[in-house]
């Protein structure tokens, strides 16, 4: 029998039975569609789980400290301060995709009677490229062309009025400062800032130190509520900000960097933390664990996400449990319809087999059947969950974005699955009717 | 008779012994039969006598217990259900008592659909069923669903139906049992008609006697044995 006069036969069969075709079909669609909405709440909520961790750092990275904490030099272990060579070394680890020093320094920012207090992040070139920081204006500190600046969406707030002692905080008036077009100053020395401040009329004056335009790369794109992990970061250059504080502290001890014990800087300037990228979430651990046995102080998201994932996990099981529940229950309904048809229709399957109707057809025929309310269940089914999921959506706007999700793959997968449930319920009514006696067709009642 | 006799269906000693209970019926008792092509033979008997056994197996419908069934050469007995529905499929057309028209399909597509199952595409099929309709002079109601049809044109239908795959054997059980005798009579003698144009085989089961005088040859069976078999070398058409 050709397979479109199956097809032709058991679409005719089914459409005989308006009705209970119908019902039948209503018992898949809820099927379907609880099981494919329970599992979009799962995947929205995973989804906006790990927007979140991204928010606070990312899934791929894992910054580095060193064990010898801002600049203590009682530790004479140098080998655990992390050096240029270190850096190299951590690159070699595999599934590391990028390794930057991390310079930091608090400086002082000035302009006009504003002041603010920040530190500085001095950061290889690829590695803030790579960082997925959104540009409002400007563009990245560039490599070449001295220090520049590139300063968070939120960085605003760390100013304040310095003759008037108003602070953003307590007023919540923005401070006017415009980072892009005036030019800021920078004091890199700030002991020496206070110093100078605190004199006591000892006669001992500090003389207060030099202060530095430092221009402005571009500022991060961003309102001042807009919170994500670099809103309050300052980046700059990592090599120009190393030859920046070299001429600004000349060979004085950076703040912030070991000395020796006569109080001496080393040639060296030490980083207090490394950025790196691993290549996949699921080698973060690894890669971590690696940095740990080299005897680094190493953090990433990796564990929260863990736990996050097994948690998620769970809840999607227990979503689609519920769901499946209900598609059980169809697929006991189709097992059913097909077994009433099969009742009714054991003459004529009688009568088809006489007039040499092949049994593989017949079970086809049956299958296709069941396939067919198994499909159109399906296709409605998901056409009423993406109803179902923009309601959801739409109601649940002000907590979460997006929380119910329906990704392509689920669209197929379910479509997939309500045509196979359909046709595994109707896998033994189908070998009944193949099996059936022709004599039925002749018995003459 | 005169003209060469080649046997198309042969039986042998067949036995069919049903168990009722612990009581065993023997429904057929040893039958011996040959049955030439282009014959029209009829199996008559009372109600119980084996009759609609012995259809059954010569169709391939049941097996028997004991004996050999051959059909143009080959051994039903042996044959698995898939083998016997492929030979019903490319030899065999089957009348019905009760007509059995599928009520979901009109006149055409229930005699396309025998050719339906051997696989013939849409077009050719109809077409043959439309000449087969002509055939049995029912150009007018081609588009008919069976309910919209007398019995006796449910039967022509059926009829149709049998003789369109072009069977060299039409078995018909019972075929005019749910039809007056008016009815009856035409359509037998249009069984007839065309089956002698074809040179087919005609095998029907019927427990009317006066029906049965259509027929070539009869075979009276009684208690699943054949007890008398009546020739009839010149047909005489004198039912009118």
């Amino acid at each position: 029998m050709r397979i479109l006069d199956l097809f032709r036969m058991s679409s005719s069969n089914l459409l005989r039975r308006k009705l209970r075709t119908f019902l039948t079909v209503l018992g898949v669609v809820i099927g379907t569609a609880s099981i494919v909405v329970m599992i979009s709440l799962g995947l929205g909520l995973r989804k906006s789980t790990l927007d979140q961790i991204e928010q606070y750092g990312g899934l791929t990275t894992i910054n580095v400290y060193s064990n010898d904490y801002y600049g203590s030099s009682s530790s004479d272990d140098e080998t655990k301060r992390l050096s240029d060579e270190v850096v190299e070394e951590i690159a070699q680890i595999p599934h590391v995709e990028l390794v930057s020093p991390k310079l930091s320094i608090y400086v002082m920012a000035k302009q006009g009677v504003y002041e603010g207090n920040f530190q500085i992040y001095g950061m290889t070139a690829e590695a803030l490229r790579r960082m997925d920081i959104k540009i409002g204006q400007g563009e990245l500190p560039p490599a070449d062309g001295g220090l520049q600046l590139f300063y968070g969406n939120q960085i605003l707030t760390n100013f304040y009025n310095a003759k008037k002692g108003e602070y953003y905080w307590e007023t919540g008036v923005l401070p006017d400062v415009d980072l892009m077009n005036d030019p800021v100053f920078i004091i890199f020395d700030t002991d020496a800032y206070w110093q100078s401040k605190n004199n006591d009329g000892s006669g001992q004056t500090t003389l207060p130190p030099k202060k530095y335009i430092i221009p402005t790369s571009g500022l991060m794109e961003g309102s001042l509520e807009d919170y994500s992990e670099n809103a309050y970061s300052v980046f700059a250059d990592i090599d120009a900000l190393k030859a920046q504080l070299k001429k600004v502290f000349k060979n004085k001890v950076i703040p912030g960097q070991p000395q020796t014990k006569s109080g001496k800087p080393y040639k060296e300037l030490y980083y207090n933390e490394l950025y790196i990228r691993v290549d996949n979430m699921d080698n973060v651990q690894a890669v971590q664990q690696e940095i740990k046995n080299m005897g680094y102080e190493a953090s990433s998201n990796a564990e929260w996400m863990e736990q996050m994932q097994t948690q998620m996990g769970t809840i999607q099981m227990v979503l689609g449990g519920i769901g499946a529940v209900s598609l059980f229950v169809a697929a006991i309904g189709i097992a059913n319809t097909m077994m009433m048809s099969i009742y009714e229709r054991t003459k004529e399957i009688g009568v088809i087999k006489v007039l040499g109707c092949d049994m593989g057809n017949i079970r086809t025929m049956f299958l296709m059947e069941a396939g067919f309310i198994g499909l159109f269940g399906g296709i409605i089914g998901l056409i009423l969950s993406y109803g179902i999921s923009v309601v959801i959506n739409v109601v649940a706007k002000d907590y979460y974005q997006g929380i119910s999700y329906i990704p392509l793959w689920l669209v197929l997968i379910s479509l997939v699955f309500a045509v196979f449930v359909g046709m595994a319920a109707g896998f033994f009514p189908a070998l009944r009717a193949m099996k059936l006696s022709p004599l039925a067709a002749i018995r003459n009642e | 008779m005169e003209r060469t006799r080649e046997p198309v269906i042969q039986v042998k000693n067949l036995y069919k012994i049903f168990r009722v209970g612990s009581s065993k019926v023997r429904a057929l008792n040893g039958v011996d039969l040959t049955i030439y092509r282009g014959e029209f033979c009829a199996i008559v008997g009372t109600s119980g006598s084996g009759k609609s056994t012995m259809l059954n197996m010569l169709a391939g419908l049941e097996k028997p217990t004991k004996g050999e069934v051959i059909i143009s050469g080959q051994h039903l007995e042996k044959m698995n259900e898939n083998q016997l529905v492929r030979f019903r499929r490319e030899k065999v057309g089957f009348i019905f008592q009760s007509f059995n028209l599928l009520g979901t399909m009109n006149a055409i597509e229930n005699v396309a659909l025998p050719l339906t199952f051997r696989g013939m595409n849409k077009k050719t099929r109809e077409e043959k069923a439309v000449k087969m309709l002509k055939l049995v002079g029912l150009s007018k109601h081609m588009k008919h669903r069976p309910n919209e049809m007398s019995g006796g044109q449910q039967q022509r239908v059926g009829v149709a139906r049998a003789l369109v795959l072009d069977p060299e054997i039409i078995f018909a059980d019972e075929p005019t049992g749910n039809l007056d005798s008016n009815t009856s009579a035409e359509v037998l003698r249009l069984m007839r008609k065309v089956v002698q144009e074809q040179n087919q085989t005609l095998v029907m089961v019927t427990h009317d006697n006066h029906l049965a005088g259509f027929a070539d040859r009869i075979f009276h069976i009684i208690d699943g044995k054949i007890v008398k078999i009546e020739e009839h070398s010149e047909h005489k058409e004198d039912e009118e």
